[in-house]
């Protein structure tokens, strides 16, 4: 009888206690939100919504383009002998299929909990005699790339005056029944973890992309110029296009012009396949720099010449259906393309986390420490779209400027892209950022307090945005994390 | 005999490509160190990238020498920020330090010059931040020709959630003029309060950011043992003295009398803000470049240096002149220059 009046008087002291501390608690992570996928009603994970006027199929055909490049995104590719086709993979890649690192919350996004590239022997994507995963690739952790920020040098020690950068791919094909006599060694990752020059990408999510690639630079210029005026130490730059000098934006540095050359480039270094765009099967950056790229024994493994995808000359499919037939006949690359363009952008939730009201002011929070100078809500607006009327004449709000920004030392990376340094990353855009498991541009914090606090280091542009940050209350910047956990 | 050399040679070639065929098919080789293949498991901590350090960068600030004073060659030293190219001196509230510096100038010629917070032994119950900026009024985005019209503009470009408390009007700070205005967002619970003026032609400005009126108050109270130049004004600190004269678009036609074009080795497309030093002769005396990656600065200073100019008189004494060059990529159509000009 005592003992249970202890117990029921502990329990009464442990309830004061909490009940007295539960406004002190601090302020944490919501985590990934549940719910609808992309906030949108009828997606799915391996169906997520195109726009509007795509789900209506105005202009006729675009609704079968669309299917059609989200079943060529979540193929799978082989090196030679395969059953549906689809032959070019490697001879060195990071995995086989787009959709296994474009996946959370649905196809097109980015990476997922369950780590694809962990489980590559045990599928048998990769002969484990000759692979093995390196110690940065988790069950559970981020899909990642990885690049050397310098060239090891003959001693074997980095040369930190050989910049390097390139995508060191994780996998070869070698071993694999369909690749021949392809012997490939992999890039020496445990000594760049050991020497520190070693880092990593995750994938960037696409939804709404088409609405970003649809921006006029005057756009952009104009964003950037009303943002003159801050007093908050931000004054972002552009990349451009090597090409024609105008503005790119896709990639974790804005290093990308457009969505096809974002899909060609991924096509080529991601998965080792050829195309239209990037039309050579790819070496290490060492091998093709330093060396004399590919062995002859690892070329031309799908026995299809070169390049392995290609626009298809005839209709590739059997169909009464000829935009179905249509669209079967532009090339990978190209339908990987239009399949982002037209996807949907995430819908914001109004009240999930932490309720319609905290939300709010997290909103009214988020641009008025600052965070919006840069993570701009929305661009006005799009061009008018020869594609289909949703990409035209629309806000977009993809809270990013498109500008690339200093991090600091704290995030920089020792990568160059284009005219980005080493330190200077796109703004993300932070649509959908409330279902996105990694966070930052390697995956480093699956904590969003975490990733807030490191846009605060020597050389960031983001410093006093993060003492605003810091100056708000525990409720303040719970009521932000809501608000960003709604997107 | 030619028969038997030949069948010799045949079989040489078959024997001297064996090992070749082999390697192909065979197991696979160790890679020797050198490019993305390291074997090296025995390395010191000197042969490891640095941490915290950025080595590989972009577009940077750099100048023709180190001696003569830039806009982000200003320290903290002791208890107060310097800057010999502003001739400032900030000395600190106690308690109060740089925890992080700034980003590099950027391409806009926008400066972070100092950030300062309270340091971990800062007694007082409420917090804020200090925030020192620059802006070259030769590169700005916005339309503003002096430090008051910039100021003007960032007030009247204030998004409407936050509420203007004090509006823009001049105040005297350590015996120079200032322009201030004050601002505040509900939502937040803080103040900014901004306070700038103009020096060479740049607008130097001062941000406190607080939930706390009275420390921001007390802050910009301190702000009177700052010391400056003569020229420091919200219109009129164009230079002289004993630092050139600023004025924008000197560099055009009418005083360029000899004007070589920079051979770029790669073409880029990002802006190159360049702020040049003209003697008394016409001659180029400094280059600061603000942004430019290497390869431009190299050659934009060669051609540069082969520049000569009109003299600039002032009374009739030729007289230094400091002036503003884009290269590169403009950001925006170049105002009328002689809009643009400072009056003098």
């Amino acid at each position: 009888m005592k003992v249970h009046r202890l117990i029921s008087v502990l329990v009464l002291v442990v309830a004061v206690f909490l009940l007295a501390a539960g406004p002190a608690l601090p302020q944490t992570d919501p985590g990934v939100r549940p719910g609808a996928i992309n906030g949108q009603q009828g997606a799915t994970p391996t169906n997520p919504l195109p726009l509007s006027s795509v789900s209506s199929n105005s202009p006729q055909g675009v609704l079968e383009f669309f299917q059609n490049g989200l079943s060529r995104f979540q193929d799978i590719e082989s090196v030679s002998n395969s059953p549906t086709g689809n032959n070019g993979l490697g001879p060195r890649f990071n995995l086989n299929q787009c959709s296994g690192c474009h996946a959370q919350p649905a196809v097109g996004g980015t990476g997922p909990a369950n780590n694809p590239q962990f489980q590559v022997i045990a599928n048998g994507v990769v002969n484990g005699s000759t692979n093995t995963i390196p110690s940065f690739i988790t069950a559970n952790g981020p899909t990642r790339e990885a690049r050397f920020p310098f060239f090891f040098n003959s001693n074997g020690s980095p040369n930190t005056n050989a910049p390097n950068g390139g995508v060191e791919d994780l996998f070869t094909v070698s071993g694999r029944s369909d690749a021949g006599s392809c012997r490939l060694p992999q890039p020496s990752f445990a000594v760049a973890q050991e020497t520190n020059n070693i880092i990593f990408r995750i994938p960037t999510p696409v939804f709404g992309a088409g609405l970003l690639e649809n921006l006029d630079d005057s756009t952009l210029l104009a964003n950037q110029a009303a943002n003159a005026g801050n007093n908050l130490g931000i004054s972002g730059t552009f990349n451009h296009n090597g090409n024609d000098g105008t503005i790119s934006r896709f990639g974790w540095k804005a290093q990308n012009k457009s969505l096809e050359l974002f899909a060609a480039e991924a096509y080529n270094v991601e998965m080792g396949i050829s195309n239209e765009i990037f039309t050579q099967d790819r070496p290490l950056p060492g091998e093709d720099q330093l060396g004399s790229g590919l062995p002859a024994s690892c070329l031309n493994l799908s026995g299809t010449g070169y390049p392995e995808d290609t626009t298809n000359f005839a209709p590739t499919v059997t169909s009464s259906d000829s935009f179905a037939q249509n669209a079967s006949i532009p090339s990978d690359v190209v339908q990987f393309a239009m399949f982002m363009r037209l996807l949907a952008p995430p819908v914001p939730s109004t009240s999930t986390p932490g309720g319609a009201a905290s939300i709010s002011r997290g909103q009214g929070l988020f641009s008025a420490i600052g965070c919006a100078t840069c993570h701009t809500a929305s661009l006005n607006s799009t061009q008018p779209s020869n594609f289909t009327s949703s990409l035209g004449n629309s806000p977009v709000n993809a809270f990013s400027d498109l500008e690339i920004h200093h991090m600091g030392v704290g995030l920089a990376d020792n990568v160059s892209q284009g005219g980005a340094g080493g330190d200077q990353f796109r703004s993300a855009p932070l649509w959908g950022l409330g279902q996105r498991i990694f966070l930052l541009h390697d995956g480093r914090t699956t904590n969003l307090l975490s990733a807030i606090q490191a846009h605060e280091s020597n050389g960031s542009e983001a410093n006093q945005v993060e003492q605003n940050f810091d100056s708000l209350s525990t409720q303040q910047r719970q009521d932000l994390l809501n608000f960003l956990r709604s997107l | 005999m030619q028969y038997r050399i030949l069948r010799f040679l045949l079989v040489l070639t078959f024997c001297l490509s064996l090992p070749a065929w082999g390697q192909n098919a065979g197991p696979q080789k160790t890679p020797q160190n050198g490019g993305d293949f390291s074997t090296n498991t025995d390395l010191t901590e000197k042969q490891k990238v640095p941490a915290g350090v950025i080595i590989v960068k972009g577009a940077l600030a750099s100048a023709s020498d180190s001696t003569t004073p830039v806009p982000e060659g200003g320290t903290v030293s002791g208890n107060a920020y310097g800057n010999r190219y502003f001739r400032l001196t900030y000395p600190l509230a106690p308690d109060w330090t740089q925890k992080y510096y700034g980003p590099p100038p950027s391409d806009t010629g926008y400066y972070v010059l100092a950030q300062f917070q309270p340091s971990d032994t800062y007694k007082g119950a409420t917090r804020g931040s200090i925030l020192v900026t620059a802006q070259d009024l030769f590169f700005t985005l916005t339309p503003a020709a002096n430090a008051f019209e910039l100021i003007n503009f960032a007030k009247e470009k204030l998004p409407t959630d936050y509420k203007v408390e004090h509006a823009l009007a001049p105040v005297s700070i350590a015996n120079h003029l200032f322009m201030r205005f004050d601002y505040f967002s509900a939502v937040a619970e803080l103040h900014w309060y901004v306070l700038a003026t103009q020096i060479r032609c740049h607008m130097l400005q001062f941000v406190f950011t607080s939930g706390d009126t009275k420390l921001a108050e007390s802050l910009i109270q301190q702000m009177n043992q700052l010391k400056l130049p003569a020229e420091a004004s919200p219109i009129l600190g164009n230079g002289g003295d004993d630092v050139p004269v600023c004025i924008k678009g000197y560099a055009r036609d009418e005083n360029i009398i000899e004007r070589v074009d920079p051979v770029m080795a790669e073409r880029r497309f990002n802006s190159v803000p360049v702020r040049i030093i003209i003697d008394k002769e016409g001659k180029v005396k400094h280059i600061h470049f603000l942004s430019a990656f290497p390869d431009q600065a190299n050659a934009i200073s060669d051609a540069l240096w082969r520049w000569r100019f009109r003299p600039y008189l002032r009374d009739g004494q030729p007289t230094e002149v400091e002036t503003g060059i884009m290269f590169g990529r403009a950001p925006r159509p170049v105002r009328d220059a002689a809009h643009s000009d400072v009056s003098e």
